[in-house]
């Protein structure tokens, strides 16, 4: 099916025309009304715009599957809305007479000319611009292609490296659907089980005990140990036969466990090495945090006649939880994007029957390991860059405000 | 001023001087040399013969760069060729053979070497080179890079259970195997298992070769550029089958590990004597043989087990080779050539297979020399892969499949004897489906590389 993409762009004009007019004609009137349809037009055709420019609209062309068309709809559909939103709170804020810029009342300690600020920024700016806008603008490109390292040329592709992870039935997709599955049932595991762990550990070890110092410097180091490392170390551990483990576990109870080559097992394997390597970071915050709460809390408590578990999950855990709710982020992320440096060595080649093939290893599999397809990897990484942001504004919304940062 | 002055004057000495200096003093010629060695041992004895070999050509100046692995190295080379710094020599392992050659980067050795019988006083004699070794490495009719570790796949024995199993010689057929297996796994003092291997593509190729079978059309990529596998005939299956068998029986252990990491479980197992043989590269000749002297049991290096119902027909090789690149200097190129053959000589070539590695003497006349000097007689699994590989008949299964992207194909069918060894998925049918998944990797990689 062929779609002109005039058609497309007038459709999305007239789409952004009657949104944005209707937003602004409540708030501002007739007038305001006209300008912002004429606004949202322009808004929309530049959403359209946002992702088929450089895909020169091939979703549309005629030998194109169902599928690559209902994506190119969708990117257009994330490309509106992204432009529509912009230029519904510019327009808000234009509406009810604010600067755009000035955020925040000017202090004391602001620099008053336009340069001076800029200058000081730049180094980071620099950095940022090259080593991370440059190459994720890199990744949106190459994910359109095929494209092998060192190879002399490269295909276009259009949206192939997307469609086919969600084209059902196919082998692709199945490993994408059962990769997602996995990712998200570890991280979860990495993050209660690390979290709660590492509390427990964290009250015991903030208790005054001689020494204890000591012990909170010793339960730190795992975190200094590299993923890799961490993945060897326990490869050896959990091999079932001739690993340390099993010897014990077979003294001990008689059977063994095949740590590393039973599918329901293996990433229980990773998920307790992963833990093992974040609980020393975990541990870390957490002490910092008792230390902050404040004694007098748990006094008033204590006189009231609160009992000790009373005590930690009515004033302690709530006094922690910005705490927490910065570990669940930054663990999140450390399961999702870290934890392929341990399944390399601890499950090399994904685990049995690839249980412990999560999307970060398949992309570094795919990309780097064994194949150099940086189009698909591009493409895979893409998705799971979005997964990760979906979730983590998922987790301020919900979580966030249930966080107390005190008085 | 004066300070100045001083320091203009110093500038410019600093400026002009190092443009000067090699009209007056012969710098020697630069020869980089990039290999996928890291290990003291291996480099090591790699920077020592660079060293000899500058001593005795002062006009060069060889210079041996290690690399963690060859993915590493192949990454580097490919910024080099982006930036044009090509090294002069590069290590590639085997089934990187294809995207060497479709790199662009490197020129073959019979070409640089063109008719001549000595470069630099060092012989040129590639006959010498044991054929299946050779064979892998000549491209169209071309002797195209340099072997340098070679190896193949074996077996070890501990021989303390065989002995006490009653099993007199050590199994040499699948059947044999199994046979074995049985007479051990019956002893009071029985290992965990009986085998174990690292699921590793290249035992799967092996034992494809043994049968004969193709791993890839178009004589297996060597005739004309392979478009697809054809792994999936009867010879691949029976592979898997027999591999199944042995797991169900409970005498083959899998260890879950897949690929290149998939080496430690199988040392582990064997060295705790959890196991009572290990199919293995020989490459580890020396660890295993040492293994076993100081843990105090005997351990016996045999050749891989065939399948006894298709009969043998050969073995393939396994390791590296060295390639030139196209972008030197005639001198440039004449001293590479002939650190190349100085490193791969008789004498060199016995040291490496004897003292520092397990790799096969790839020379006959190393062969001869260590004959000669009873080393064999010594030691004698460091015999067990030359004859394993010169008892070999040369075919194209023997020679070696050239694939594209023949490490993504690799990990395609070790996930598929994943799965077949632990569900209860029919052979044939998840060996198909690997093809499948293969022949899409292959097309991929066509696309982009095939005029």
């Amino acid at each position: 099916m062929v779609i002109s993409p005039v058609l497309i762009l007038f459709l999305s004009a007239l789409f952004g025309a009657l949104i944005l007019g209707e937003l602004t004609g409540r708030t501002g009137g007739a007038k305001a009304r006209i300008v912002g349809a004429g606004v949202g037009a322009v808004a929309a055709i530049f959403g359209a715009l946002l992702f088929m420019a450089p895909l020169n609209f091939c979703t549309f062309e005629s030998d194109r599957k169902p599928i690559d068309l209902a994506f190119g709809l969708f990117l257009i559909a994330a490309g509106i809305a992204l432009t529509l939103w912009i230029a519904a709170w510019i327009s808000g804020k234009v509406l009810r007479g604010e600067s755009l810029f000035a955020l925040a009342q000017p202090t004391q300690g602001t620099f008053k000319g336009r340069i001076m600020p800029f200058l000081f920024l730049a180094p980071t700016l620099i950095i940022l611009l090259l080593f991370l806008y440059y190459p994720s603008i890199d990744t949106l490109r190459l994910s359109t292609l095929l494209a092998r390292f060192g190879a002399p040329r490269t295909a276009f592709v259009c949206v192939d490296n997307f469609t086919r992870l969600i084209d059902p039935g196919t082998r692709t997709s199945i490993q994408f659907i059962h990769s997602v599955r996995v990712t998200l049932l570890m991280s979860g595991a990495i993050v209660v089980i690390g979290l709660s762990l590492s509390l427990l550990i964290a009250t015991i070890a903030y208790l005054p005990l001689k020494g204890a110092s000591v012990y909170r410097t010793l339960l730190i180091w795992p975190y200094a140990i590299s993923p890799a490392v961490a993945g060897i170390l326990f490869l050896l551990m959990f091999n079932p036969t001739g690993g340390v483990i099993n010897y014990f576990v077979g003294q001990v109870v008689g059977t063994t466990i095949g740590w590393t080559n039973d599918p329901n097992v293996a990433p229980w394997t990773v998920i307790i090495a992963s833990v093992w390597k974040s609980m020393g970071f975990n541990i870390l915050f957490y002490i910092a945090g008792l230390q902050n709460v404040p004694k007098d809390l748990i006094e008033a408590g204590a006189i009231d006649g609160a009992n000790v578990i009373q005590r930690f999950f009515r004033i302690v855990l709530p006094q922690l939880s910005p705490i927490t709710f910065f570990l669940v982020i930054t663990n999140t992320t450390y399961a999702f994007f870290e934890t392929f440096g341990t399944i390399i060595y601890l499950t090399p080649g994904g685990g049995p029957l690839q249980s412990t093939s999560t999307m970060m290893y398949e992309i570094y599999e795919l990309g780097v390991l064994s194949n150099q397809d940086l189009g698909k990897s591009a493409a895979q990484s893409l998705v799971l860059f979005a997964m990760v942001i979906a979730l983590t504004v998922f987790q301020f919304r919900s979580t966030g405000r249930r966080v107390s940062y005190g008085a | 001023m004066r300070k100045s002055l001083l320091m203009a004057a110093l500038l410019l000495t600093v400026l002009i001087v190092p443009t000067i200096t090699p009209v007056f003093a012969q710098e020697p010629i630069e020869i980089p040399v990039w290999i996928a060695f890291a290990d003291e041992n291996r480099l090591g004895w790699t920077q020592e013969v660079a060293a000899e070999f500058n001593e005795m050509h002062p006009e060069y100046n060889v210079v041996v760069t290690g690399y963690a692995n060859y993915e590493e190295l192949f990454a580097a080379t490919t910024l080099a060729a982006e930036q044009g710094e090509l090294p002069a020599i590069v290590q590639y392992f085997e089934v990187a053979t294809q995207p060497a050659r479709d790199s662009g980067y490197f020129k073959s050795i019979a070409e640089a070497l063109g008719d001549r019988t000595e470069i630099l006083g060092e012989e040129v004699n590639l006959d010498d080179f044991i054929g299946v070794v050779s064979g892998y490495y000549t491209l169209d009719d071309q002797f195209t890079s340099m072997p340098w570790n070679t190896s193949s796949a074996i077996m070890f024995s501990n021989m303390n259970y065989l002995t006490a199993a009653g099993v007199e010689t050590i199994p040499a057929t699948w059947g044999e195997m199994a046979a074995a297996c049985e007479a051990i796994m019956a002893l009071a003092e029985a290992p965990e298992y009986c085998f174990t291997w690292p699921n590793h593509g290249w035992f799967f190729e092996q034992w494809l070769a043994q049968q004969n079978g193709l791993y890839a059309n178009n004589g297996n990529g060597r005739e004309d550029r392979a478009t697809e596998v054809v792994f999936n005939g009867p010879e691949g299956v029976a592979i898997l089958e027999w591999l199944d068998e042995m797991v169900a029986a409970g005498y083959l252990y899998y260890s879950g590990a897949q690929g290149g990491d998939s080496w430690a479980t199988v040392d582990q197992s064997f060295q705790a004597q959890q196991v009572a043989m290990a199919i293995y590269s020989s490459s580890d000749t020396r660890t295993y043989t040492d293994v076993g002297r100081e843990n105090g049991f005997e351990v016996v290096a045999s050749f891989l087990p065939y399948n006894e119902e298709a009969g043998y027909t050969g073995n393939l090789i396994g390791g590296a080779s060295l390639w030139l690149t196209n972008t030197l200097t005639p001198e440039e190129e004449d001293g590479a050539l002939g650190f190349l053959l100085y490193l791969t000589n008789t004498e060199n070539m016995a040291v490496w297979a004897s003292e520092i590695t397990g790799y096969i003497a790839i020379r006959q006349s190393s062969n001869d020399l260590l004959t000669e000097q009873g080393f064999f007689e010594a030691e004698p699994n460091f015999t067990v892969a030359a004859q394993q590989l010169a008892q070999s008949e040369l075919t194209p299964a023997t020679a070696g499949a050239l694939l594209g992207p023949f490490p993504a194909v690799r990990a395609v069918v070790t996930a598929a004897i994943d799965r077949v060894l632990l569900t209860d998925d029919d052979a044939q049918t998840v060996l198909d489906e690997a093809a499948a998944e293969a022949n899409l990797l292959i097309e991929e990689y066509n696309l982009l590389y095939a005029e």
